[in-house]
């Protein structure tokens, strides 16, 4: 027991420190200095290189020929584009060679008549020059790392963060180690994994964990769920679809975990007073939390994903989002008053001295935080509505408002570094790299033009496709991997599709992801700990169990919410 | 006076170990401990960094599932106290033995091969040893029925 307790102390020291550290160097790793076009007084050679789908080509090394010498390089831009500084004597022979890893190289001869009579400054423009892509083993080594990472997390037998360092670490070590005995084994360098990482995803979440952290002292939720108690007057038929809202509305806010961890164990306390099984009001009430998580920009981790990649703002969610998560919604609180229904309407009031209990475990502990908290919160919420009108991204927003929050309630530093979930914080960096792989060696334009072939221009099919894979994938793997992997590939469907411009698919996507979570026990993390609180208090959840309820209302909840945006998006 | 530990988990398979300890607490005359341990291991694997949060208000659901026990009992004439712990449940159970001098430990144990198992076969064996070594006291393992 000791040895126990000083292996979790040392590790809670290790999480303190080691991982906040961590995220900040790999924060200035990314200030790296990019890749600069070199400064050019003489006429210069410009071009841009693309892929097949026209898309551009970062980092792609471009050398200009003259015979058998090298007479300048160049590397490509974010836009694809480089440019060249030309010699002042006529190139004779000239050509450029461009080459890039996970690419065929490409030799463009450039006529003679093209590169005389250049002047100062004058640009000579190559056009376009096409890379098609390379199958190389580090594809392969790449696949079969990713798979392994899934796997990992979804066996549970390493810590989501745990399996995504060894993603990570394993990604590097192919790429360092590997190239010695076989080149093709690159992946990428060191430099260019960490410009995958996206900060404004890290910022957000963190501000969002730190409010969360003093919003969660204050009991606001014990004192809902008994407010809810009350109101319903012990009829549990109108208790669930009010437990449900109040689940419902603070995971639209809040991270879904932490809503639950609040009000599982109090939901617990409500049920047993009504002598009723505890999990006729815990099964919907995590399935209300994973359906309306959805319907904001910071409801969820994959809507933050999915924000940042497709520059969605938090106006927008609501606007295309809302409505068709409320139709879901309701959905959900119609199957779930029929299925529990016989628990429901067996459940009668055991004890006064129960509910004594219960009334003493539901009281607000912080009203001063809660106050503070409310009105930060109003802020935020108005930051985050007018956010593009003032420019302002959803990160800073939640960084702006945590740190008021911070000042205002006087936190201390020891406490502000326990409230962020560090752990989570670099789970989502170490992803971001192992995607950034994924990406990098082509497997994510394979699975998009497998997608692209199927669904070829027909909008309404592509919409489907997206939202029903993600909703079967999310279901059996991580969401949160999973959809990092998918947004490149939406993003590809988005600029080939007519009419996706309007980022159908991207809402799609984040319908998917999320509601696909109440397919399986271990389809949302939110499940997991309900399941945990559940079977500490003698109610165990198992994976059949969650699956006979889950699925019905995965199909239900899937398909209001797809209606609803194949009606708006039509 | 030495007593009785009870360790429950609550739910309807806790109600025979519930029945079992109050009985005895009755024929014996010792006093009735009611235990439930906080154990949040199923956290390692999604949100470690959330046990703070967790403990407070599963400690509170502690208390409210032995309170429901202590009003069985007391409606059976048997006063029982109740106690809140958190850690490994076996360590927590003869923690309390010691505390208490317990003659007699009861714990449910659920059917073979089932899931929410908190002792396995060897673990039970290993445990049973301990009660008798430590604390010199009985221990009674109760077969937990219902679905």
């Amino acid at each position: 027991m000791n040895t126990y307790r000083v292996n979790r102390h040392r590790m809670g020291t290790y999480v303190r420190w080691v991982l906040p550290v961590f995220v900040i160097v790999a924060f200035f790793l990314t200030g790296l200095p990019a890749r600069s076009a070199p400064s050019t007084p003489g006429p210069v050679l410009v071009g841009r290189v693309s892929d097949r789908e026209g898309r551009p080509v970062e980092g792609a090394r471009v050398t200009l020929w003259a015979g058998e010498r090298v007479v300048g390089e160049a590397e490509t831009q974010a836009d694809g584009s480089f440019t060249l500084p030309l010699s002042s004597p006529p190139l004779v022979d000239a050509h450029l060679h461009v080459e890039r890893a996970h690419y065929h190289s490409v030799r463009v001869p450039l006529p003679e008549e093209k590169l005389r009579g250049g002047r100062a400054g004058e640009a000579l423009l190559v056009g376009d020059i096409r890379l098609e892509r390379r199958r190389t083993p580090a594809f392969w080594a790449t696949l079969l790392i990713f798979l392994l990472m899934l796997a990992l997390i979804a066996s549970g037998r390493l810590h989501n963060t745990m399996a995504a360092l060894v993603g990570t670490s394993l990604i590097f070590l192919v790429s360092y180690l590997g190239r010695l005995i076989l080149p093709d084994l690159f992946i990428f360098d060191f430099e260019d994994a960490v410009h995958f990482i996206d900060w404004e995803v890290i910022f957000l979440i963190m501000g969002m964990m730190i409010y969360i952290a003093i919003v969660e002292r204050t009991g606001i939720f014990q004192w809902l769920a008994f407010a809810a108690y009350r109101l319903a007057r012990g009829r549990a038929w109108l208790l669930l679809p009010i437990l449900m809202a109040i689940t419902g509305v603070a995971s639209a806010f809040l991270d879904n975990v932490t809503t639950m961890l609040l009000m599982a164990p109090i939901s617990v306390e409500i049920a047993l007073a009504l002598n009723m099984n505890p999990l006729a009001l815990l099964v919907p009430e995590v399935m209300a939390s994973n359906v309306m998580g959805v319907s904001t920009l910071i409801g969820t981790p994959t809507n933050i994903l999915i924000a940042s990649y497709a520059h969605i703002t938090f106006d927008e969610f609501i606007v295309h989002l809302t409505p068709g998560v409320l139709l879901a919604f309701t959905g959900l609180v119609i199957y779930s008053e029929v299925v529990y229904w016989n628990d429901l309407k067996a459940a009668a009031l055991l004890s006064p001295e129960l509910v004594q209990t219960l009334a003493e475990h539901a009281h607000i502990t912080d009203p001063v935080a809660l106050r503070k908290a409310g009105w930060i919160g109003a802020g935020m919420l108005l930051l985050f509505v007018l956010g593009e009108q003032i420019h302002i991204v959803p990160a800073v927003t939640a960084l702006i408002g945590a740190t008021a929050l911070l000042l205002w309630v006087r936190l201390d530093i020891e406490e502000m570094i326990e409230a962020v979930d560090w752990t989570t914080l670099v789970f989502f960096m170490s992803l971001f790299i192992v995607i950034g792989a994924v990406r990098e060696v082509g497997i994510i334009d394979t699975v998009a033009q497998a997608i692209g072939k199927f669904v070829g221009t027909n909008l309404t099919l592509a919409m489907l496709t997206v939202m029903w894979s993600g909703a079967i994938f999310s279901a059996v793997v991580d969401n949160i991997p999973f959809t990092a992997a998918m947004l490149p590939v939406v993003g590809s469907l988005t600029a080939h599709i007519p009419g996706a411009e309007s980022k159908a698919l991207y809402y799609c996507l984040s319908v998917g992801a999320a509601m696909g979570g109440n397919g399986t026990l271990i389809g949302a993390s939110p499940n997991l700990v309900t399941a945990g609180i559940a079977e500490r208090a003698g109610y165990p959840i198992t994976y059949t169990y969650f699956l006979k309820r889950g699925l019905p209302a995965l199909i239900i909840t899937v398909s209001l919410a797809g209606l609803w945006l194949l009606f708006h998006f039509r | 006076m030495p007593g009785i530990v009870c360790a429950i988990r609550g739910g309807p398979r806790s109600e025979r170990t519930i029945e079992e300890a109050i009985e005895l607490a009755r024929r014996t005359g010792e006093p009735l401990y009611f235990l439930y341990v906080v154990n949040l291991d199923f956290l390692s694997h999604s949100a470690s960094s959330r046990v703070h949060t967790l403990s407070e208000d599963m400690r509170e659901m502690g208390e409210f599932i032995l309170a429901s026990a202590k009003a069985k009992a007391r409606r059976k004439g048997v006063d029982a106290h109740t106690v809140v712990r958190q850690g490994r449940v076996a360590d927590e159970i003869l923690r309390l033995g010691k505390e208490v001098g317990a003659h007699y430990i009861i714990i449910g144990r659920p059917r073979e091969g089932h899931e929410d198992n908190v002792f396995e076969e060897t673990a039970l064996s290993e445990f049973e040893r301990r009660v008798r070594e430590e604390l010199g006291a009985q221990l009674i393992t109760v077969r937990e029925e219902g679905k």
